[in-house]
């Protein structure tokens, strides 16, 4: 029950921060106007980097939406009331997760054919394309509480966010990417799937207790 | 109480791992020396020579032990890590603190001499090899480490435990990086290079003697330089406490007499 008020509320304060959804979405369209301005605009030369800038962007524009998470309910005390009313603090940072997923990683999902049409990728990696953010949009969000319940009381701790999460972010990136470069290629992308499946079970198991446990002894 | 078990108690509290260590530093320091400038001077000089590498190879002898040293040092980190964060152990944090900036160093140190080895043997500095990659994604973690710590500087205690949490979140992610990392190059170039030329390549004892010695040495050197580095950080974190008072005294008494 207190579970389901913490998580409405979640998802209502993140839904009414617009710029939490339309901001990664801003930010991709613009970083992937400057690959063609920059290569030059030939479908072929495009069309062989896509898999890998359609993915990369999807992370990074998550990125600059992770370090506020926690930030607003730290600095408003409402933290210190979760943690005070006894409540079960890896389900509760889960919340934040779900919260945060469902206004930014749902649209990166959905944003992801517009930048795949602008780098021209090949029509067959798609489907994969959008399979392969599905899952992997989660580990986003739950790397992303550890790495904001971290930083949360540090200011500017945007760029050390980045530092934290990149490294364990890199196996996530090698599946995902190579899952769209598979099917361009024709082959099947069932391998690199099911090992990112693996990687968004393993985070969803393990980051809620690392995200409370930094909560915990950042409210010390 | 047993001697062992009465060593490890002793060993947990602040005062008496400073008192017992201070002792190591010296004969840690001479052993490093010795054996660094023997591992050295055996493998510059009286190795012999590579059949197919010539000269260049000789500069295994640093970027191998190093190599080494930059994962175990994780391992330890990791472990004080792991003490810091469910016991509280001062010792633990400063051991793993103490560590993290020489595990960085020795990871710098093999990405550095990796590089000038690869310029003549592969003809190029850098190469996405799988070891490579994963060596710099190390360097990523000890620098995030480093990072947490050092943005908490008002609270050493908390930045430690903090730090540690890091520490360990890498340790469980370093296997899942290094397997990916190397999958990932299987996809992209077949066979890649190892950069050993595989470690069965060394037969010759001639070879693997000076290998050995300096793994030895910078073994010791690790050793010297984390107790030294260790205690200077309990000294730091502990300074409002009588037990600093005291070998503050007795250090300026000893310059006296």
């Amino acid at each position: 029950m207190k579970f389901w008020a913490l998580f409405k509320r979640d998802v209502l304060v993140s839904w009414r921060k617009k710029s939490n959804i339309y901001q990664p979405l801003v930010f991709q369209l613009l970083i992937v106007t400057m690959f063609p301005l920059g290569l030059g605009a030939g479908a072929q030369t495009l069309a062989k980097i896509a898999p890998a800038v359609v993915w990369i962007l999807a992370l990074l524009s998550t990125l600059i939406t992770l370090e506020n998470i926690f930030k607003d309910d730290y600095e408003d005390g409402s933290l210190d009331i979760y943690v005070l009313s006894g409540m079960n603090l890896p389900l509760a940072t889960l919340s934040k997760a779900t919260a945060h997923w469902l206004t930014t990683g749902i649209p990166v999902i959905i944003f992801a054919p517009v930048i795949g049409v602008l780098m021209h990728l090949p029509s067959q990696s798609y489907g994969v394309l959008m399979l392969s953010l599905l899952l992997a949009t989660p580990i986003f969000s739950l790397l992303g509480t550890v790495g904001s319940a971290l930083i949360m009381n540090i200011k500017n701790g945007g760029m050390l966010l980045s530092v934290l999460i990149m490294p364990l972010l890199a196996p996530v990136l090698i599946f995902g990417a190579g899952a769209v470069l598979e099917t361009t290629l024709g082959n099947s992308a069932f391998g690199h799937l099911m090992l990112l499946l693996g990687c968004s079970v393993l985070s969803l198991t393990l980051s809620p207790l690392a995200a409370a446990a930094a909560i915990k002894i950042n409210l010390e | 109480m047993n001697r062992i078990v009465k060593f490890y108690h002793e060993m947990g509290s602040p005062p008496s791992y400073y008192r017992i260590t201070k002792h190591w530093l010296k004969p840690m320091l001479v052993l490093a020396v010795i054996f660094t400038l023997y591992g050295l001077i055996d493998g510059l000089f009286f190795a012999p020579e590579d059949y197919q590498q010539g000269d260049s190879y000789r500069i295994i002898f640093v970027h191998v032990p190093a190599a080494w040293m930059s994962m175990f040092i994780y391992a330890i980190v990791g472990i004080a890590g792991v003490m810091t964060f469910i016991w509280r152990m001062k010792v633990a944090e400063a051991v793993m603190m103490a560590s993290v900036p020489i595990g960085a160093l020795f990871t710098v140190i093999t990405l550095l001499t990796g590089m000038l080895w690869g310029k003549p043997m592969w003809g190029t500095y850098w190469d996405w090899d799988a070891r490579m990659t994963s060596e710099l994604i190390l360097l990523f973690l000890y620098i995030g480490v480093m990072g947490i710590y050092s943005a908490y500087d008002e609270d050493p205690r908390k930045a430690a435990r903090l730090a540690a949490l890091v520490a360990i979140i890498g340790l469980v992610n370093l296997p899942i990086i290094r397997y990916s990392v190397y999958w990932w190059t299987s996809i992209h170039q077949g066979a890649s290079v190892s950069l050993m030329g595989g470690a069965n390549g060394i037969k010759d004892w001639d070879m693997l003697r000076p290998l050995l010695v300096m793994a030895l040495g910078t073994k010791f050197y690790y050793i010297y330089t984390m107790f030294s580095r260790s205690q200077y950080y309990l000294l730091k974190t502990e300074q409002q406490k009588n037990w600093v008072n005291q070998v503050i005294e007795n250090e300026q008494s000893g310059v006296k007499s």
